[in-house]
């Protein structure tokens, strides 16, 4: 039976926004522990060279320096790791440790760590390492770096290819071969980094009394760190635990392994002590991955009336010097390629993927995973394919998409698609956009010499992976989530969950879903995330599951209590549990709605007197639920998103007027946080596609690490976002949410390229690189 | 990064082109310069202390001239190491010729700079080495008409 869905669809502020905004936050960088020392490294300054020689005994003796550690000294403790998966044919990667060993790979590679009393005294001691690195030829350029004659980018690998697929359906030649139409582009996608408000921080504190082993880390994922520090420090599980406190950001950056966090554990290891590491913004601009850097050929086949018949893609991606641990860097790019063309019948499709070494900072998985460059392709073709067949936007979608009552769905390049709501969102978008009248304006102001455009993107975004993400490739990165949800005496309840709360609200959620269950308020729920040795172990959060796995499986906590609640009352009672159910914090008759018994009497009687209950009768208040989910091996969500802007074709300069987003992620829990994480997402989309890039030069220097220089968004910049939605819940689970984390990143910058292009088109150009910054438009534009 | 410029010398190009090769001159020009030592005639080791936007380091390194035309012109090229502040390297091809009663040196410079420095951004860098290599001249005419109205930098 259903109880009352009071609460799921209701608007509740994140909990934790109070209390950080009274200066109540609890970060790591706030810990300080007793006896706890602290961090720095000294990086490798350039980007491909031998260590020739290294000098310490200065920075050994260095005021308030505890210990210098170098390669020799340090990497013995930590068995080492390699960034590949077995899903992925024939990948390599090289074998990694925590300081560089006798070659430096990449401008920020780790070489020294020092561990000093305080930060500034560590930093100081960095300064008189005597370190003389032998210059090497950089692989700076992927494409430089397949050819024959390049150098590696690092001496573990056989050639600089980290992997190669192909997908490619039977008759993908016939279909280019017969098409009244062809349209293609090449693209260029900027790298560029995630800029969390709070920097990587962890302390590692080992207990060498106990051999227990804390660290306290601002990570996403605290049971996949517990499981990488128990094996690469040959350490029992049970002695790790791991603790994320409050986390400010992490966009999928924050749970990769990392140098420094390993070398962090392993000098508290060595100690003994309380060991912090806290990167500095500089250091986060070559440590932190990097995302996307990517260069796509594409073209799209087409018949006479505008109907896509088959897309041909060529993405080549560079990775940097190695592929990450656990997750890989190949990832991405499988995403890339598999998410082409998603929104549309298509029959056919090859996809194509290379990914590339090079001595650069390593990419990887960041929010929206390969959608915004597989979203950006794909919709830029449509817009190209509109303009040569002289169709508007709209109707060349309309033609093209698969339609709502055609689902199940299985795409050209293997995903299969639940139920997805194109055709209601696109019509949703265009009414909510009034499209008309906006074209009429973008007309009328045109003759004025006024250059606005009107750009619009479909998207399909992939959300709760099962196994088949990386369970099967043999990463132990877990695909379930587990709750414990129990009754506290006081009839308060409290549930404990693996998914994590980073500033999205995933607590606020889980209290809505177990309040619903149980029959109580969400602010009778205590919700607790983050920490190994209270909650069960889970996936925890990335790849938007926080809703529809952590969701789910606090559902099903939740039901799981409340039977057991309504058993022990029936039993109380001497009534029939079926005639029962929990409402206002009471047991009530599931007739009349007649209250029968308070939560906090069933409480204090299964508390304290359990002695007064009949024999025999269980006085459990304690649920404990994993989920995985079965049935479709991904979620998949759906949504189409528009930007409306002005080009000053004198400057290049864009302002971003307006951005709708029409979403359909499913069940919606909290209508203000899904709302929030589609802005945030979609500013998440608009920063690299207009201001956002990591710029390296022709040596590996990256030349704008820091803030003065590299752009991030700002609200100043940034347009309004109205949203608007369509549900269609996932009939794999009760609760029917499908995630929302990424929807907002996956097609904003599509939509906005076909925006700043439709301001172009009167004057012939057309930009399909990323970041568009004015040089990049006014070069377009044949100004310079 | 490339830095070109050209500057007046009131001085004969023979009394440019000793001074140049004059290590107790180079010492007072070189901005910040802890220590230089000749190591032949053409070549010097120095130890320069700068400070960078945020960055302060003690600058290593070794200049060599080559490609000599006595009286003419040179080339130096170099490389220092600022430890965890990071590299630059490069090379200048300077040019002397007469004007009048004056002297005029043109420099052309291709600089590559590597780790924090090469982070901070070229805009700061290049301003930053502008500066530098104004402020060398300034030391450099200082210390070549003998003129002591400026104490040394």
């Amino acid at each position: 039976m259903t109880s009352e869905k009071a609460h799921i669809g209701q608007s509740y502020r994140r909990e934790s926004a109070l209390r950080h905004l009274s200066g109540r936050g609890q970060f790591v960088t706030d810990l300080a522990l007793p006896r706890m020392l602290h961090a720095a490294f000294v990086r490798s300054p350039m980007a491909r060279g031998k260590i020739v020689e290294l000098g310490v005994d200065d920075a050994a003796g260095s005021p308030g320096v505890v210990r210098v550690f170098t390669a020799e000294t340090l990497n013995g403790k930590c068995e080492p790791w390699i960034g590949t998966l077995d899903h992925f044919a024939n990948m390599q990667s090289s074998t990694q440790n925590m300081l560089a060993d006798g070659e430096v790979l990449w401008v920020g590679h780790p070489v020294v760590m020092i561990v000093a009393h305080s930060r500034a005294e560590a930093e100081d001691a960095c300064e008189l390492v005597m370190m003389d690195i032998e210059d090497d030829m950089a692989v700076v350029d992927g494409n430089a770096a397949l050819m024959a004659d390049s150098p590696l980018a690092s001496s573990g690998i056989s050639s600089n290819m980290c992997f190669q697929t192909v997908l490619e359906t039977p008759d993908l030649e016939s279909a280019f071969a017969q098409a009244a139409h062809v349209v293609e582009g090449n693209f260029n996608f900027g790298r560029h980094t995630a800029v969390t408000l709070e920097p990587r921080a962890i302390i590692a504190d080992f207990d060498r009394s106990t051999g227990q082993l804390n660290v306290h880390h601002g990570t996403q994922t605290p049971y996949q760190f517990q499981d990488v520090y128990a094996r690469h420090f040959g350490l029992s599980e049970g002695k790790v635990r791991v603790i994320a406190p409050d986390v400010g950001g992490s966009f999928g950056m924050k749970l990769h392994v990392y140098n420094e966090e390993m070398a962090t554990v392993a000098a508290s290891l060595t100690i003994g002590r309380p060991v912090r590491f806290v990167a500095d913004r500089l250091e986060s601009f070559v440590s932190d991955i990097h995302a996307r850097d990517h260069r796509v050929s594409a073209r799209m086949a087409l018949d006479a009336d505008g109907t896509i018949v088959a897309m041909d893609v060529d993405d080549m991606t560079q990775i940097g010097a190695f592929s990450t641990y656990p997750r890989t860097s190949v990832a991405e790019g499988n995403q890339v390629i598999r998410l082409m063309g998603a929104p549309y019948r298509m029959p056919d499709y090859r996809g194509r993927l290379s990914v590339v070494f090079q001595n650069k900072v390593q990419t990887s998985q960041y929010r929206a995973v390969g959608h915004p460059i597989a979203c950006a392709v794909t919709e830029a073709l449509v817009e190209y394919a509109a303009e040569k067949l002289e169709l508007d936007p709209f109707e060349i979608r309309q033609r093209n998409l698969i339609a709502d009552d055609a689902y199940p769905h299985t795409s050209a390049t293997g995903y299969q698609f639940e139920k997805l709501s194109h055709q209601a969102s696109l019509e949703k978008l265009r009414a909510l956009m009034r499209y008309d009248t906006l074209r009429d304006e973008q007309a009328t102001l045109r003759k004025q010499g006024v250059y606005r455009g009107i750009g619009i993107a479909t998207f399909v975004e992939i959300t709760n992976p099962g196994a088949t993400f990386y369970g099967v490739g043999g990463a132990r990165i877990s695909a379930q989530d587990g709750a414990v949800v129990r009754l506290t005496p006081a009839g308060d309840v409290h549930c404990a969950i693996s998914v994590t709360e980073q500033g999205q609200g995933t607590e606020t959620i889980i209290a809505q879903v177990v309040a619903d269950q149980l029959g109580v308020t969400p602010d009778k729920v205590k919700v607790v995330t983050g920490d190994t040795d209270t909650t069960p172990s889970g996936g925890a959060t990335w790849a938007c599951r926080g809703a529809g796995i952590g969701g789910e499986t606090a559902l099903r906590a939740g039901r799981k209590l409340q039977a057991q609640i309504l058993t022990l009352a029936g039993e109380i009672l001497q009534a029939d549990p079926t005639h029962l159910k929990l409402a206002n914090g009471a047991v009530v008759d599931a007739t009349t709605g007649n209250e029968r018994i308070t939560l906090a009497e069933i409480g204090r009687i299964a508390t304290y007197r359990p002695d007064t209950l009949p024999n025999g009768c269980d006085n459990s208040l304690t649920a404990a639920q994993h989920f995985a989910p079965s049935g479709y091996p991904f979620d998949f969500t759906n949504g189409v998103q528009a930007s409306y802007v002005e080009v000053d074709i004198e400057t290049g300069i864009t302002r971003l007027l307006k951005h709708w987003v029409v979403e359909d992620c499913g069940r919606i829990i909290n209508p203000l946080l899904v709302d929030e994480q589609i802005r945030g997402g979609v500013v998440q989309g608009l920063g690299p596609a207009f201001f956002e890039e990591c710029l390296y030069d022709d040596i590996g220097q990256m030349t704008n690490a820091t803030l003065a220089e590299y752009l991030v968004p700002m609200a100043g910049e940034m347009p309004d976002i109205e949203i608007a939605h369509i549900e269609t819940p996932t009939l794999d689970t009760i609760l029917g949410a499908k995630g929302v984390g990424e929807a907002g990143t996956a097609a904003a910058g599509a939509a906005a390229m076909n925006a700043v292009n439709d301001a172009l088109r009167p004057l012939g150009a057309r930009i399909s690189q990323t970041p568009m910054t004015p040089l990049r438009i006014l070069k377009a534009l044949g100004h310079v | 990064m490339e830095l070109e410029g050209s500057q007046n010398l009131v001085a004969t190009p023979d009394a440019v082109w000793v001074a140049l090769f004059d290590r107790d001159i180079l010492e007072q020009a070189i901005p910040g310069c802890e220590s230089l030592t000749q190591n032949s005639e053409t070549s010097f080791s120095a130890v320069v202390k700068l400070k960078i936007g945020p960055v302060s380091a003690r600058f290593k390194g070794d200049v060599e001239l080559s490609d000599i035309v006595p009286g003419h012109s040179c080339t130096l090229s170099g490389k220092g190491s600022g430890g965890i502040a990071g590299f630059a390297k490069g090379a200048a091809r300077v040019t002397l010729t007469p004007e009048g009663g004056i002297t005029v040196l043109d420099y052309k410079a291709d600089v590559a700079v590597g780790g924090k420095l090469a982070a901070l951004g070229n805009r700061l860098i290049k301003s930053t080495a502008q500066k530098l290599t104004s402020e060398f001249f300034t030391n450099f005419k200082t210390a070549l008409t003998g003129e002591t109205e400026e104490p040394a930098a």
